[in-house]
């Protein structure tokens, strides 16, 4: 059976021009139950208009969402088992912080006795115990954001919905909380699906990410998967630094390939999925990319350039290299303290290597 | 440096002096009234001959000393008992029903979308600006035609049509700054529509709910032109009796009905004012 699935949902919405915006366009998704399913994507691409549909405060135009195969088609957000985590927390400034918990029990006409101890239990899990008696606007925002969870959570939902919830937490709070929140997701044992545009963030906590751009799902996938095989190129680039070349295979040896790139150099990479004469993008990340300045130290090197930009980050530099006809290649070089040698300046001429099996292929996609 | 401390020296006398002059010019004439409210003149109000609480005590019908002379010069406690009954049932009836209405105009145009609601806007906010002589004709026209019998009731329908507007404006504002995320996180906690709205949305706006209601309350009580087109023979407000009080002569006693109206209105704006700071 499936837990919570979205089948072909579109939406579109009409600009003020007279023009139609697809937020959803042609979207299937299958959410596990018990899983950390994160919407990854830049602003605007339609991961909150997804959320806010699963939750029932927007209708798709077409498509279905069921959950356990029953479909919510007609069924209002406030029928929905479901609950929403908003961005800007939304408790209710009139109530203090237990009403805020237990509004939700209250709706639903829960007893006193078991509304008290549930609302209890509900602000221990989140670590707010004490707090029941202050107004929403006395806590900071981390404080908020947990009362916003525990208000969620005390209903038992069968899915936590999470619309960047720790986009307003300052960078120190938001990582504590995100370590907090995967805990939380495994202690109580219900399917987070959690809106974000930050790809650490969804790196860091996800059983599986759902990149979206477009109103399309562009590849759901472990983050490992992500990273290292994005299915695009736009997932390549959003999710960390590539470095994307456009090329031909011109030898093919097993599954060894040298591929000829735009700019005429020849790289090497490894797949089963490419053959003589395909036109495919090699992806390499900046970290698995090293140098040699005086190029000696590797027989068949890969590419040579010139350092346009050397940028000290703390752990590394992060070199520009113009690889020729105006491509650059970013490269993460590791810096070793008090390393003043390793120190690389601009209009040094570089020779990048790499181990071919750091190389990702994908299909060339015509824009 | 030293300069410049002078000058804005002087220039925070001239500042602090313009703004007493601006409060006097503003209450002046407010202090004459209550100041004159004592003098026990009854001809010539401007000439002090002594102080009195007496013009007070015939609007309640506590004077006992009262000449016949003076008798002459103020109306009975039975008449103005009846005058302010009747602007007190106008006022709370027509504010109460504007207050349901204005309320529920105002949610309607900030939740909902629907065809020409821009100029649905702009025809509920046109009473306030139509001047009240029109207004109070228009309303005659309308309720003689209508074949109503002007009386406390026609005075009641009149003032809720435009006190509406003024709800509706206030409580716009209100919901205006209202987060609409709280209406979706109570739906999402599983309320209703009427739950949300009696939880949530209701206690969010109840300042200018209450800021409308009594603001229309005010306005409604101290109302002379519109009230004077469509008050019939018994449907005379307090503002109407003051005004025919006046063409028989400034006196006394309406000075301390002006006092006693004025301390009324300002006990009102207070309660509004401290339930406004309240609720923050």
């Amino acid at each position: 059976m499936n837990f919570l699935n979205i089948t072909s949902a579109r939406k579109a919405y009409r600009t003020p021009e007279g023009g139609f915006i697809h937020a959803l366009d042609d979207v299937s998704l299958n959410v596990r139950n018990n899983e950390f399913l994160t919407l990854l994507g830049p602003s605007g691409c339609g991961k909150t208009t997804l959320l806010k549909c699963i939750a029932g405060f927007e209708d798709i135009d077409s498509g279905n969402i069921s959950l356990e195969d029953q479909s919510l088609k007609g069924v209002p957000a406030h029928r929905r088992p479901f609950n929403t985590v908003f961005q800007n927390y939304a408790l209710f400034p009139h109530l203090n912080i237990s009403d805020n918990v237990g509004y939700g029990l209250d709706v639903a006409r829960v007893p006193k006795k078991e509304r008290a101890d549930r609302v209890e239990e509900a602000m221990e899990l989140v670590g707010l115990k004490g707090f029941g008696k202050r107004e929403p606007n006395q806590l900071s925002g981390g404080q908020q954001q947990r009362v916003a969870l525990a208000r969620s959570l005390v209903l038992k939902p069968r899915v936590l919905l999470l619309d960047e919830p720790l986009s307003a937490l300052d960078r120190k709070m938001r990582e504590n909380m995100q370590i907090e929140l995967k805990n939380l997701q495994n202690s109580v044992g219900i399917t987070f699906v959690f809106v974000t545009h930050d790809q650490e963030e969804a790196l860091a906590m996800s059983d599986r990410i759902a990149v979206v751009a477009n109103g399309k799902v562009q590849q759901l996938a472990t983050p490992t998967e992500i990273y290292d095989e994005p299915a695009n190129a736009f997932v390549a680039n959003f999710v960390g630094t590539s470095n994307i070349f456009t090329g031909k295979v011109v030898e093919q040896n097993g599954k060894n390939l040298k591929i000829e790139t735009a700019n005429e150099r020849q790289v090497l990479a490894t797949s089963d999925h490419f053959n003589l004469g395909d036109q495919v993008q090699v992806i390499l990340r900046p970290e698995h990319m090293k140098l040699s300045p005086d190029g000696n130290e590797i027989s068949e090197c890969c590419i040579e350039g010139t350092v346009e930009a050397s940028i000290f980050v703390g752990s590394e530099m992060h070199l520009h290299v113009n690889v020729g006809k105006g491509r650059t290649a970013i490269v993460h070089h590791r810096h070793n303290r008090g390393d003043e040698g390793e120190r690389i300046e601009v209009g040094t001429d570089v020779k990048l290597y790499y181990s071919p099996n750091a190389a990702h292929l994908i299909e060339l996609v015509e824009d | 440096m030293f300069d410049k401390i002078l000058d804005s020296k002087i220039w925070s006398f001239l500042f602090k002096g313009y703004g007493l002059l601006f409060l006097t010019f503003l209450y002046l004439p407010l202090g004459l009234i209550f100041v004159y409210s004592f003098n026990a003149n009854a001809i010539n109000m401007a000439v002090w001959t002594g102080f009195t609480f007496d013009w007070y005590l015939t609007i309640f019908g506590g004077a006992n000393s009262q000449s016949s002379f003076d008798a002459a010069f103020t109306e009975s406690p039975a008449r103005i008992f009846d005058v302010v009954k009747n602007s007190a049932i106008v006022a709370l009836t027509a504010s109460t029903v504007s207050t349901v209405i204005g309320t529920a105009t105002a949610i309607a145009l900030a939740r909902f979308q629907f065809f020409g609601k821009r100029l649905y806007q702009a025809f509920l906010i046109l009473p306030m600006i139509v001047p009240d002589i029109v207004l109070g004709i228009a309303l005659l026209i309308f309720f003689v035609g209508a074949g109503f019998k002007l009386s406390l009731l026609t005075v009641i329908i009149g003032h809720t049509t435009f006190l509406s507007s003024y709800v509706f404006v206030v409580v716009s504002a209100r919901l205006a700054g209202m987060d609409t995320s709280l209406e979706q996180a109570s739906a999402d906690l599983g309320a209703g529509p009427i739950t949300t709205f009696r939880r949530v949305t209701l206690p969010q706006i109840m300042p200018g709910v209450v800021g409308g209601f009594l603001l229309a309350f005010i306005i409604s009580l101290d109302d002379v032109v519109i009230t004077y087109f469509i008050a019939g023979v018994g449907g005379q407000t307090l503002p109407l009796f003051i005004l025919a009080m006046m063409r028989r002569g400034l006196r006394p006693q309406i000075n301390a009905l002006a006092v006693l109206l004025l301390l009324f209105t300002f006990i009102v704006a207070a309660i509004g004012l401290y339930l406004r700071s309240r609720k923050k």
